[in-house]
């Protein structure tokens, strides 16, 4: 296949439907302009890509001590352990 | 002896990873936690060293959306603080319909965006509209060894990328591609369309692409 003769305009519309693309088609994304254009198809992996790294972005922070030792001072000053009737704003 | 090797030879673009569902993320991201259960029931019966127990096993989670959303670690702490305290005050009415942890989460998720709103920060970046990428110019060079960015970035790049996007593309972002939510739990959530929330998340995929070829680039030329 050839990948020498999108236009810009081309490239610009499928490039305007891609966010219905990836939400419709998941991570594979067919599109007739995709055989052809190099540049469109590089911009779909790399947004591919970026999308399946986030996924691996694991809860790895942990807070420092502090913010226990302030829950715990606020806790103590709170009544503890209202019944569910009690609360307000509660769905 | 051969080997049937499923990767593709040619063809159109495929991930490398193989692709995770929403169902099977958040069982990934909220696997049952041995003594829980048993944590939440004294908990809710006020037992303060279960709710001890409890935080220290929610905490980094809890803690890493907060910092993720919000790009700062003294406010990151602070409505950690505030999750907390908030579910000190409502486990009761915690019914076990869905996993703690996701109801947990959906609770934080909620003092985040409260915060954000009370500073009177859109939660929703401005619309920009987004020029067609075309690869022409300096930017060439990148593409001459490797066209896309596969392979090329890390955690820690990515981390740092993500926390230059603007706030409201950042919280799209975090919520869809990291955290795993839906769309229409996205917009109910910000308070803005189906549509708005694709589009955001679309611009900022967009933008951390760029931020990463930028910092890619860096590195080539280091
Ligand atoms: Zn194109």
């Amino acid at each position: 296949m050839t990948m020498t003769t999108n236009t810009p305009q081309e490239c610009s519309e499928f490039q305007q439907q891609l966010p219905d693309f990836f939400d419709s088609g998941g991570d594979r994304i067919e599109h007739p302009h995709l055989n052809t254009c190099a540049n469109c198809s590089a911009l779909v992996r790399d947004l591919n890509y970026i999308a399946t790294q986030a996924k691996l972005l694991m809860p790895i922070h942990d807070p420092s001590p502090a913010v226990w030792e302030n829950i715990s001072h606020a806790l103590g000053k709170e009544p503890t352990a209202r019944r569910a009737s009690e609360d307000d704003g509660a769905p | 002896m051969r080997t049937t090797d499923a990767s593709p030879a040619s063809g159109p673009a495929q991930p490398l990873a193989a692709e995770a569902r929403p169902i099977q993320q958040q069982q990934r991201r909220n696997p049952p936690i041995a003594g829980e259960l048993n944590a939440i029931a004294l908990a809710q019966a006020g037992d303060g060293a279960s709710f001890e127990i409890l935080y220290n096993m929610h905490k980094r989670r809890v803690y890493s959306l907060c910092l993720r959303m919000l790009g700062n670690v003294a406010e990151a702490e602070d409505l950690t603080q505030e999750a907390f305290l908030q579910l000190h005050r409502k486990i009761g009415t915690f019914r076990g319909d869905s996993a703690f942890s996701t109801w947990l989460h959906r609770m934080a998720v909620n003092v985040v965006l409260m915060h954000l709103r009370k500073k009177g920060l859109p939660l929703v970046s401005l619309e920009e509209t987004l020029e067609p990428t075309q690869e022409d110019g300096p930017r060439k060079d990148f593409g001459t060894r490797d066209l896309t960015l596969s392979g090329s970035i890390d955690r820690v790049t990515l981390e740092r990328a993500v926390q230059e996007l603007p706030p409201g593309y950042r919280m799209v972002f975090v919520l869809h591609d990291v955290e795993g939510y839906e769309h229409n739990e996205i917009a109910g959530m910000l308070g803005c369309s189906i549509g708005n929330s694709k589009s955001q998340l679309h611009k900022a995929r967009m933008r951390l692409r760029s931020l990463l070829r930028e910092s890619a680039d860096g590195r080539a030329d280091a």
